[in-house]
């Protein structure tokens, strides 16, 4: 029989043998062909000419993982983006997000003139003005406010002045400019995002979050973290979790109410109730102590806290208990435990899921223990301290403004080191601060923020708000609003110092313009100088001379030409030239690990708290009775055993588990669990939560046309059981209602969620951010005609642009580490009613503001706090009087 | 001023093309008539009426946009002295509206056609200007070289130049300003100067710039059509003719995409 009459000569027999040849795979791949960036390593070529086309590194900022990338441009245009082979932790690869980010520079939405106000708030009425006549008119603002402080001798009055950011990444540039202003009040985004993840790990270890030693783990427990798609380091993390799950056979075991692509991903994943990690949590750490499976030595040397107090603390929580409040079983927590304390290398990641609740540190508090009692901290393949570097300010540094700032730092939160953004438009609404200037950058809290529908209440109201400036290059629903639009430049075409420690290997990275700012366009760092020189144009104010840069470049070497090592090696110079430092090697084309010249893997340190302190260096210090080294009041060590070591970033420098401070508060000092109000809930309703994607940030990306047609619309994801008791069908139009008003969207019905929670996803269902992300081409309104982009009017192909969830989700803090609760409102799903259509939102504020009342009970001095907290053995009577602070 | 659709020649674009020598040929006269109009199409195009223009309008040319029956609406022409400031920020407005602002109808060529701001079309149009002696230099940011009235200044530019050398009996210059008048209009402007300037007036509210951009889209079509053989007219007429692909498939839930 011939080949043909093997193969039936029917495309059919062909297919097959393709099939069969897949099936096989990499035995037949060809060994010359492979991944062009691979290959060429940060070069690219013209296809039409074949020219070389000039590479230039950068940082990205698509999102805020800071990922290196090399942009390709060719006849001055930015052609393609890819990643920065040189960079350490992310090795060569951008995610979709930021290979898609040249789009934002071309964007015909971008707003690339200033824009002055001439209709009413948010009409959306404009006059371009030039950047000399915008800087001057927002300097002449500033300094009325700084007059009008020295002439009433009010110090507070600068406070007056705002400062509101989303993704701050200027290394300080925006610090100094407020400080430079006198005003301290700094209102960051950290508290809608990770801050209780943040205070629950910072008093026990230190700044910032774990660094797991994914590739080298071989077990990771994943509480609440989409890791592969969206969390915090997501590209570098995602690389170094698919390579300890593939190369180094590591178990991934994830908790997570939703089914997303991590949990997927997982060997085995779990669906507890929203809000219940910390039960699981203290129920395998009460496992592991009482099994005797704990690191005793580490326990002993390294915590402020002994293995008794520990068993005492966790008797309470049972695996049988924590199967009542999650609904996972006692027998695979008790099995889990066991494998997670038997297998090592081991580490826990976790994100938003646990912490973005009332009481959200707690949750990170108790995770953050498991590593610690398994001896994990800072081991090969465990759970280790982040790894950054720092750069120097340029002399002078302003100091910070005289008078603390109530907004800024909200004194019923004394333990929310990340503070409480959230509630700024509430504080100014009832009085208890006051704004004279707005400003926003990099930020759109009237889409991003709980009950967003309050921001645009408060930014809309000028009795409120007098004067409000954006530095936004986009059309944001935030930006509508303001009465000043001064753009920033992409981030394709601006300065930063960067370090972000996404990985085991700290390192510098720049970001720098990869070309010139598009027609003329002016970057944020030159506003800021332009503004101060006119708020201050003869020094007079003693302001100006801390803006003295010649030019933005002479700003940035003044960071980055004194640092030890980069300096001699060209500073600044070095740095536009690799996009970072130091480069530790290449990427290996084969492996994907970071290896040197000889082709041996660059090994990453580990155990950073055990670096001796040299003896020289301990002359002059103190040693406490638990071995605190000291130099001058300050800790910089602990003795034990007799050996002298830097230890953590805490008081004690030992982990602490026990956080006398959050006692002093009234609140748990060892991590503990508290029984949510949604928990509570009725029978017929569900936990609303929400949840990132793969190609979006939660906002900036929806008008990027290469990710929008991915990912535009956000259905409720509803369980089908749950759905069909409700008399719901896929694709039905549902309407969610919480106690702040309603949205109608649609369900998608599927077994990956839990059944009493409804999910819907950030990033669709926007009233702003240009055309592809409103659709609003399709539109009558003649003012928002589509412009002419063909793209736009031939080749999108959807109607639908999702729906938002924020305006029906509450205010909700922990009143520990300041987080929004992102996952605790309570809502009905119920059938759409006559007259609902797709898109209705219909929200109340008055309801809003009740949120707010009801949230404080939960602050340190509410009765609820008490209520939640009789276990707590501090001076209930004498807690703390509420004050400012600088934290 | 009637609003024909572009006249698609009925011999289906089979007329030959190829090296096109300055086919129009223009009395002095209405060389200068037409520098003159294309700088004032350009004037009204790349920034915001002032008190000038509104003057000019009263004044000079009022007998011409009477006689024409343009309409440049009531408030430009008899809105009195002290309500002008008025007049003109509300044509601002307007202005930034259709032009400027995010949502507006960009008049970059690049932007027609290809979504994007300052493509090689930008490099297209300042290898024009160069190649005659300009440079294209912005005023505000995010002002491009593909602007549609730097577009328009450059033709008005090349106008001038060709009466210039006329009048200097330089006949060859003068045949060299009209080749590459001819040519950018042809290359540069009329694949779709027409078509953006429609689509824009059917966004502006204010009925100057409704006229004006009227007004563009005849004068920039009659000259290409003067220039230009009848393929060459197909090809320009089904360029600028960009429409709104209506969605026709079921809007409702498809549960395909997005998950």
């Amino acid at each position: 029989m011939g080949i043909q009459e093997k193969l039936s000569t029917s495309r059919r027999g062909f297919l097959k043998l393709g099939a069969a040849a897949t099936a096989v795979g990499s035995a037949i791949a060809s060994s010359r062909l492979v991944a062009m960036e691979q290959e060429l390593g940060g070069a690219d070529y013209s296809p039409v000419t074949g020219e070389k086309r000039k590479a230039v590194p950068y940082t990205c900022m698509a999102c805020n993982i800071e990922d290196g990338g090399v942009a390709m441009i060719e006849n001055g245009r930015i052609v393609k983006l890819e990643g920065n082979l040189k960079h350490p932790n992310t090795r060569g690869k951008l995610c979709a997000k930021g290979n898609s980010g040249f789009l934002h520079v071309y964007d015909p939405d971008r707003i690339m003139t200033p824009l002055k106000r001439v209709g009413k708030r948010g009409e959306g009425k404009w006059k371009r003005i030039s950047y000399d006549e915008a800087t001057s008119l927002l300097a002449e603002k500033l300094r009325a406010v700084i007059e009008r402080a020295k002439a009433e001798e009010n110090h507070e009055i600068l406070n007056e002045i705002v400062m509101k950011w989303g993704r701050n990444r200027t290394g300080g540039a925006v610090k100094r400019f407020m400080h430079a202003l006198g005003s301290n009040s700094m209102v960051n985004h950290t508290n809608i995002c990770e801050s209780s993840k943040k205070v629950g790990l910072e008093p026990s270890w230190g700044p910032d979050i774990e660094s797991c030693d994914w590739a080298n783990t071989k077990y990771i427990l994943n509480f609440g973290s989409n890791i592969l798609e969206a969390a915090y380091f997501m590209n570098p993390n995602a690389q170094r979790l698919v390579d300890g799950v593939v190369g180094n056979r590591a178990k991934i075991v994830t908790f997570d109410p939703r089914l997303s692509n991590s949990a997927g991903y997982s060997h085995e994943w779990h669906a507890p109730y929203p809000g219940t990690d910390a039960a699981i949590v203290l129920a395998m750490a009460n496992v592991i102590m009482n099994e005797g499976l704990y690191d005793a030595d580490f326990v002993r040397d390294w915590t402020n806290v002994t293995a008794e107090q520990l068993i005492e603390h966790l008797k309470p929580f049972t695996p049988e208990f924590a199967e009542k409040e999650s609904g996972v079983s006692a027998d695979d927590i008790r099995r889990i435990a066991r494998e997670f304390a038997t297998t090592k290398p081991a580490t826990t990641f976790s994100y938003r899921g646990p912490v973005k609740h009332l009481w959200g540190a707690y949750q990170e508090a108790a995770i953050h223990m498991l590593n610690v009692i398994t001896g994990n901290v800072e081991k090969k393949g465990g759970y280790c301290l982040p790894r950054g570097m720092g750069w120097p300010q340029p002399e002078p540094v302003p100091p910070a403004g005289p008078a603390l700032s109530a907004i800024a730092k909200p004194p019923l939160y004394p333990l929310a080191s990340h503070a409480v953004s959230t509630n700024a438009p509430y504080m100014v609404m009832r009085g208890e601060a006051k704004v004279s200037v707005w400003m926003s950058y990099y930020d759109n809290p009237l889409y991003t923020y709980p009950s967003s529908h309050v921001w645009r209440a408060f930014l809309g109201d000028e009795s409120l708000v007098p004067f409000f400036t954006s530095f936004s290059c986009y059309m944001s629903e935030t930006t509508e609003m303001a009465d000043l639009i001064i753009p920033d430049v992409t981030y394709l075409e601006r300065h930063d110092p960067e370090s972000m420690p996404s990985g085991l290997y700290p390192c510098l990275s720049i970001r720098q313009p990869v070309i010139q700012p598009l027609g003329g366009t002016q970057e944020f760092r030159k506003t800021l100088i332009d503004v101060i020189h006119k708020v201050d144009p003869d020094g007079s104010l003693g302001i100006r001379k801390y803006f003295a840069f010649d030019s933005v470049e002479d700003w940035m070497k003044q960071h980055f030409d004194n640092i030890p090592g980069l300096k001699e090696e060209g500073g600044y110079e070095r740095l536009k030239k690799d996009g970072v430092w130091p480069v530790y090697g290449k990427v290996d084309k084969e492996t994907a690990k970071l290896v040197d010249d000889n082709g041996n893997e660059v090994k990453a340190e580990y155990g950073l708290y055990t670096t001796e302190i040299p003896d020289e260096e301990m002359v002059g210090t103190e040693i406490s009775e638990e071995g605190t080294i000291t130099r001058d009041g300050k800790p910089i060590g602990v003795r034990i055993n007799g050996k002298n070591y830097v230890g953590f970033g805490t008081p004690s420098r030992k982990i602490e588990l026990f956080k006398e401070e959050w006692r002093t508060f009234g609140f748990n000092p060892l991590p503990t669990y508290k029984r949510l109000p949604s928990r509570d809930k009725k029978p017929d309703e569900l936990v609303l939560t929400t949840y990132k994607v793969n190609v979006h940030t939660q906002s900036r990306t929806a008008s990027l046309k290469y990710l929008a047609e991915m990912y535009h619309k956000n259905p409720a994801w509803m369980n089908p059981q749950r759905a069909a008791r409700l008399g719901i069908k896929d694709g039905d139009l549902v309407r969610i209602t919480s106690p702040l008003g309603y949205i109608v969207t649609r369900a998608h019905l599927t077994e990956g969620i839990h059944p009493e929670v409804v999910a819907i996803s950030t990033a669709c269902g926007h009233s702003a951010y240009g055309r592809l992300a409103t659709l609003k081409q399709r539109d009558p309104a003649a003012r928002w005609a589509q412009g002419n982009d063909p793209d736009i009017a031939n080749n999108v192909w959807w109607d639908d642009r999702g729906v938002h969830p924020n305006p029906i989700i509450r205010l909700s803090v922990d009143p520990i580490g300041g987080s929004q609760g992102w996952y605790d409102t309570v809502v009905k799903v119920t059938p759409a009613q006559a007259g609902d259509k797709y898109g209705d939102t219909n929200v109340s504020i008055e309801q809003a503001m009740k949120d707010y009342d009801e949230m404080l009970r939960y602050a340190y001095t509410g009765d609820l706090h008490r209520a939640a907290h009789k276990e707590v053995d501090t001076d209930w009577d004498n807690l703390p009087e509420p004050k400012l602070s600088s934290h | 001023m009637p609003a024909n659709d572009f006249k698609i020649p009925d011999d289906g674009g089979a007329a030959t093309s190829g090296p096109t020598p300055p086919v129009t040929d223009m009395s002095r006269t209405e060389l200068q008539a037409r520098a003159g109009l294309y700088a004032l199409l350009a004037r009204c195009l790349e920034s915001e009426v002032d008190t000038d223009l509104i003057h000019l309008f009263r004044g000079p040319l009022k007998e011409t946009i009477d006689e024409l029956g343009l309409d440049l609406g009531e408030d430009v022409m008899n809105a009195p002295a002290e309500d002008v400031e008025d007049v003109l920020e509300n044509l601002a407005e307007e202005f930034t509206a259709l032009f400027v602002a995010p949502g507006g109808v960009l008049p970059y060529r690049s932007v027609f056609e290809t979504g994007r701001l300052f493509q090689a079309q930008a490099d297209q149009a300042e290898a024009a200007y160069k190649a005659a002696g300009f440079a294209f230099r912005n005023v505000y940011s995010g002002e491009f070289s593909d602007h549609v009235a730097v577009m328009l200044a450059f033709v008005g530019c090349l106008f001038e130049r060709q009466l210039a050398f006329d009048e200097a009996d330089n006949a060859s210059a003068a045949s060299t300003c009209a080749v590459q008048r001819e040519t950018f209009l042809r290359e540069q402007l009329g694949p779709w100067v027409i078509g953006w300037s429609r689509r824009a007036r059917g966004c502006a509210l204010h009925p100057f710039y409704r006229t004006i951009l009227e007004l563009t889209e005849q004068v920039v079509w009659e000259d290409v059509s003067a220039c230009s053989d009848q393929a060459t007219l197909k090809r320009l007429a089904l360029s600028n003719r960009r429409r709104l692909m209506r969605q026709t498939a079921d809007p409702d839930f498809r549960k395909a995409s997005g998950l």
